[in-house]
């Protein structure tokens, strides 16, 4: 039974990756990336790690996704609408670079998978168990790495400055 | 462990001092903060510290590189005293980020937990993007400022992933578990293990712009404003060496056969493509652009050939880089101020012309500085490339030893150029107002050239 659900997550999480390459129509790619990110967050959860799949689904599909479709709502203009629906998108585009392109993706692509396949994992091969990680996220967060966590106020403060300073009008008073 | 908390907590205090009226007190202040944390670091000298549960680690050799850092910074912030005229200029806001930065590039200096590396990448890398992007009026700085972001993320991507794998293989985040990880496994450590470490190798030896992960230095350093071009060639090359000295050192060296071939192969391409790119520049920030991926090259000797002289070379190296670059760009700031071409500064080589008629200060100034970039004897510079070239005798790398002499030949002919035009060029410069601090800094930054130049073994007895 977890097989199959295994599966038909991974059929969705590929099926909609492929969908947001091949549309043309950026909005339907920015649906397309919320089946991707959900079916992510399935697989997560299958793995057990239920923490990381609420994460997933409340910064990706609740926070980003947001912000892009609104990006492309407000940069929508009427005098863009060139793009041509009627002819699917390729891939693959005719840029000069694409044997490099595919020679790296596959290089690291083959890599990483013989990599994968042939390491032994921990876990691999035992009952998967269904017990909450959520807690002992938060006790570690608070002792063995608090000073990353703390340190990570100053990041998200930088990020912050740095978004207000960069938003700010650069003409004088108006 | 109390600069960074001191440098945390004097970014805010710089944050609050940009409400008041006078924007005068902003430069002190800053100056001063960097001041206090650089004596706060040398408190732990000569002791080893772990902190927080095997957080961090400060010893001496940490110490000495986050001198540089703050030595660097300290400059920048010195040459800054244009900004606090530009009515549009945010200094509260830039000086915040600018002390954040450094408390970013500490920890990725004294890191001992793979997390603390990655949070300093992420702060410094931030903060960068941000400076990066800091001249909103000019298009060539919103372009670079998105292009170091993007690729930077994706950078940080592989090197995040490499963590993931080397925690999978490892089961702890820690350097010394790494290290007695492999020494466990008699010889054949897993797979994911080799995977992770050369993820985020490549994460990091993209951050010092190692060809080829260094197609985004030009654009980026070019389009950054001046001063935080210096910051950036200097301040991120010093820690990110630190950085994957430390990694490499303490973690990897029990695997030396399995990534010296690769930091090898890195090292003769950057060197290539760093040093002949840069002949056919005719801008000067383009070619120190170029110049600084050259340097990355000759820092990476010192890893390629890792050893007991590869410590000493590398700190050494670090600070004859930075004194010079900064120097250079410092030179650079004010002599493209006097020259522009549709209404931006003019950072071309020909905005040397006869600089030295009028302006022999200056034109000195800038010699050094190109020497000692040169690796020309009597300055720092020619000795950072004497230690790294005997850390790779040791090891006997050869090959790498010629082709490294070969392009600091080549390097002679592009910093020359700067040279010729000062001196042997007919220019219609004027005389340049220096602020007296500003020439202080300059003349410090020169005269401590050519007395590590003279005298390196001063150097070496603090070691």
């Amino acid at each position: 039974m977890v097989q199959i659900v295994f599966y038909l997550f991974i059929l969705l999480t590929l099926g909609s990756a492929f969908g947001v390459l091949l549309t043309r129509n950026v909005l339907y790619a920015a649906f397309f990336l919320l089946l991707t990110l959900l079916g992510v967050a399935g697989l997560f959860v299958l793995a057990g790690a239920d923490f990381l799949a609420v994460s997933q689904i409340m910064i990706y599909v609740g926070g980003v996704l947001v912000l892009i479709i609104f990006g492309v709502m407000l940069t929508h203009t009427k005098d863009a609408g060139q793009t041509d629906f009627t002819r699917p998108n390729y891939v693959l585009t005719r840029h000069r670079g694409w044997l490099w392109a595919l020679v790296v993706a596959g290089g690291i692509f083959s890599v990483l998978y013989s990599a994968l396949v042939r390491a032994n994992f921990v876990l691999f091969g035992r009952e998967p168990f269904f017990e909450s990680t959520v807690d002992t996220i938060g006790r570690q967060l608070m002792t063995e790495f608090v000073v990353p966590f703390e340190i990570a106020g100053v990041l998200l403060l930088v990020a912050l400055i740095g978004a207000s300073t960069l938003a700010a009008s650069s003409r004088p008073d108006r | 462990m109390l600069p960074i908390i001191l440098l945390s907590v004097f970014g805010i205090v710089l944050l609050f001092l940009g409400f008041l009226k006078t924007r005068a007190v902003l430069l002190p202040a800053a100056l001063l903060f960097i001041l206090i944390a650089l004596g706060a670091g040398f408190l732990e000298w000569n002791k080893s510290y772990l902190y927080f549960g095997d957080m961090l680690l400060i010893n001496n050799l940490a110490i000495l590189f986050s001198t540089i850092v703050l030595i660097s910074a300290f400059m920048v912030v010195a040459l800054s005293g244009d900004f606090l005229e530009d009515e549009m200029a945010q200094p509260a806001e830039y000086y915040a980020i600018l002390l954040f930065s450094i408390v970013g590039a500490m920890m990725m200096i004294g890191y001992e937990n793979l997390i603390m590396l990655f949070v300093g990448v992420e702060i410094l890398s931030v903060s960068m993007y941000i400076l990066t992007g800091s001249d909103k009026r000019n298009l060539r700085s919103n372009e670079a400022a998105l292009k170091y972001f993007l690729m930077g993320s994706f950078a940080t991507g592989f090197m995040l992933f490499g963590m993931a794998l080397l925690y999978g293989a490892v089961g702890s985040f820690t350097l010394t578990d790494i290290k007695s990880y492999i020494l466990l496994s008699h010889g054949r450590p897993s797979l994911l293990l080799y995977m992770g470490e050369l993820l985020v190798l490549i994460g990091m030896l993209f951050k010092v712009s190692a060809a080829p992960f260094h197609f985004w230095t030009p654009d980026v350093y070019e389009g950054a404003p001046t001063l935080f071009t210096a910051f950036m060639s200097t301040v991120v090359k010093t820690a990110g060496f630190a950085a994957l000295l430390q990694l490499l050192s303490v973690s990897f060296s029990a695997i030396y056969g399995f990534w010296w071939v690769i930091l090898a192969a890195i090292t003769a391409l950057t060197l290539l493509a760093g040093n002949l790119t840069a002949v056919y520049q005719n801008s000067f920030k383009r070619m120190m652009a170029y110049s600084s991926i050259s340097h990355a090259g000759y820092l990476l000797i010192g890893l390629a050939a890792l050893g007991q002289q590869s410590r000493s070379a590398l700190v050494f190296y670090s600070l004859a880089y930075s004194l010079a670059t900064i120097s250079a760009f410092g030179i650079l700031l004010l002599v493209a101020k006097q020259h522009t071409t549709d209404g931006r500064p003019d950072e071309s080589y020909s905005a040397f012309n006869g600089l030295s008629r009028n302006n022999p200060l200056l034109a000195f100034v800038l010699a050094v500085s190109m020497l000692s970039l040169a690796g020309i004897p009597l300055t720092a510079g020619f000795w950072g490339k004497f230690m790294l070239f005997s850390a790779a005798v040791d090891r006997g790398m050869v090959w790498i030893l010629i082709l490294a002499v070969l392009m600091s030949a080549v390097g002679i002919y592009y910093y020359f150029r700067v040279v010729i035009a000062m001196y042997f060029r007919e220019g219609q410069a004027g005389r340049i107002r220096v602020a007296p601090f500003y020439q202080f800094i300059l003349i410090a930054a020169t005269a401590l050239t050519i007395i590590l130049g003279i005298v390196p073994g001063l150097f070496q007895n603090i070691m």
